[in-house]
């Protein structure tokens, strides 16, 4: 016997069966197991499957996680690894950042950073036209390499969930009059676009790391 | 100076015995019994080669339909005999000599290629082209025998595994000539020797394979090694395929016949998912003759033109890897048609 492993489930159903959707190997051997994951293994992935409902990019950084998470953690560094983030002023509200985003005419885009330097995660809550309702959520989460890789340097983690409003502009008052587009029009090219940013980032960190440049510029920090 | 265009002009092919069906195996069948799963889901027939049935043989049936088609003559005059046997009549010596001999031939070159594998009729493609483009003569004859199914698949012991149901045996003889009917468009051939010790004999209790002892030897990959060797083979071949389509300038969607080596159900299905090829224009003969490793391309190939699924124009790609992983191979020809 494993522990008390999900005696409260046996408990309720009244059987030890397994409950629907859980695969263990206690009810599922591997030699029936192992089949089923060849199976699905395949040649190519069907981009939904990859990018329909999250999507993930991640790479290593040639630079120290702590150095790349405090550069991170700054909501301008937007300013310099993104593709079209650009112009941030700080807005009236504390911690709440206005910029634009020049995938579209006239398109503002409000952002406050969440971040937790024990863990290194970043979060970008933002959002498009209007600082209310922050729904767009970059996650970020940067890893000491040596830990996960056994080298020096970071591994970035970065994941979108597609949240219902990329589908409906849940604030169509609040975009610019001309424009047509929607920030959920681009979401199947997101897994590209971030793996682009993603790669600026680690371009931009590993220039400055290797030619002895703080991560985060003096400007950044001031301010 | 240009070299001569060759051209892959005609293939025949031979099927040992009644096709044996799946309840042969169900009545062995061991613990490890995986019949449901695609991955191991037996085919529903299988030709095994006869109990007494050479590989030389073997390739005397194939060469049938090319006699009857091409003459006698044709073949007896071939310069070049390429020649690949999954398993030797004798370890020590390969088919060429005792196959020339008997289809009447006398060959400048005899050459007796192993490493080959199931993509053994590419690498035979390749080294036929070569010698045929630079002057070694006007004709070679390519000649595969898949004979395992019914030798080392069929012993008492391992065809009791759910594995062993799915080889097949058969033949198949191939026709080259310097000649623009039927070229061959391009060949990319690659060899991952860092692979080539996952595919192994296993002989219980252990034994070198000519030791004497107990014990019957068994093909197969370390069970841990399952997963690597399908991952080589879901990238390896739409990788020379795709290499092939990029030289000759063809979008991979449109390769109008897909022939493939046929290991499993998974492996079909994925190789024409990476090339965007339609079930329909991917030939495999599966259901009807297993895993016929090397031979498995030419029968398919065979089985196309013969059933008029490829016409003369059309684009055949030919794609497949070897054991477990260390070679493979991608031909593509624009076939000229059976006259």
């Amino acid at each position: 016997m494993s522990l008390a492993a999900l005696d409260d489930i046996a408990v309720h159903s009244g059987t030890n069966e397994p409950i629907e959707g859980v695969v263990r190997i206690e009810t599922s051997p591997l030699e029936e197991t192992a089949p089923m994951f060849m199976a699905k293994m395949r040649s190519v992935y069907p981009h939904e499957e990859v990018f329909g409902k999250y999507c993930t990019v991640n790479d290593y950084v040639d630079c120290p996680p702590d150095e790349l998470f405090e550069y991170l953690a700054h909501t301008r560094s937007l300013e310099e690894w993104t593709y079209t983030l650009r112009d941030f002023t700080p807005t009236e509200e504390s911690g709440l950042w206005l910029a634009y985003d020049r995938l579209l005419p006239d398109t503002t885009i409000y952002t406050r950073t969440v971040a937790n330097a024990e863990s290194r995660t970043v979060d970008y809550h933002c959002a498009w036209d209007q600082g209310e309702h922050l729904w767009m959520i970059y996650v970020l989460r940067v890893l000491d390499a040596q830990v996960v890789l056994g080298k020096p340097g970071s591994v970035v983690l970065w994941t979108n969930c597609r949240h219902a409003f990329y589908d409906n502009n849940p604030h169509p008052e609040a975009a610019p009059p001309e424009r047509t587009g929607w920030v959920g029009d681009f979401w199947d090219l997101f897994g590209a676009g971030h793996g682009l940013e993603l790669n600026n980032l680690k371009s931009i960190a590993e220039y400055r790391h290797r030619n002895g440049l703080p991560v985060t510029p003096a400007w950044m920090s001031t301010s | 100076m240009n070299q001569p265009t060759v051209s892959l002009t005609d293939v025949s092919t031979y099927l040992p015995g009644e096709p044996v069906g799946a309840d042969y195996y169900a009545k062995f069948a061991g613990s490890d019994d995986l019949a449901a799963n695609l991955m191991f889901r037996a085919p529903k027939f299988r030709h095994h080669v006869g109990p007494d049935e050479t590989v030389i043989d073997m390739v005397e049936r194939a060469a049938r339909g090319l006699i009857e088609r091409h003459g006698r003559d044709v073949i007896a005059n071939v310069d070049v005999l390429i020649t690949h046997a999954q398993m030797p009549d004798v370890p020590f010596y390969g088919g060429g000599g005792g196959i020339a001999h008997r289809l009447g031939m006398r060959p400048n070159w005899v050459l007796d290629l192993h490493n080959g594998g199931c993509a053994a009729f590419v690498l035979g493609l390749k080294v036929a082209r070569q010698l045929l483009a630079s002057g070694q003569g006007r004709t070679a004859l390519i000649a595969i025998a898949q004979n395992a199914a019914g030798q080392i698949f069929d012993q008492p012991g391992v065809r009791r595994k759910a594995q062993s149901s799915v080889p097949g045996d058969g033949a198949a003889v191939a026709l080259v000539t310097v000649s623009d009917e039927s070229p061959i468009l391009d060949i990319e051939c690659r060899t991952y020797g860092e692979y080539a010790g996952d595919m192994t004999l296993v002989i219980d209790p252990v034994r070198k394979w000519w030791q004497p002892g107990p014990g019957e030897g068994c093909i197969g990959f370390t069970e841990t090694k399952i997963a690597k060797v399908l991952a080589r083979g879901n990238e390896q071949v739409p990788e020379v395929a795709l290499a092939v389509c990029d030289r000759i300038g063809l979008s991979s969607k449109d390769i109008d016949l897909l022939v493939t080596n046929q290991p499993n159900r998974v492996f079909l299905r994925n190789w024409r998912q990476a090339l965007e090829v339609p079930e329909s224009r991917h030939l495999d003969t599966f259901d009807e003759c297993g895993n016929l490793f090397g031979a498995g391309i030419p029968i398919n190939l065979d089985h196309a033109i013969s059933d008029g699924q490829v016409k003369a124009g059309d684009v055949v790609m030919m794609a497949a890897f070897a054991h477990a992983g260390d070679f493979a191979g991608a031909a593509a020809v624009r076939w000229g048609g059976r006259s």
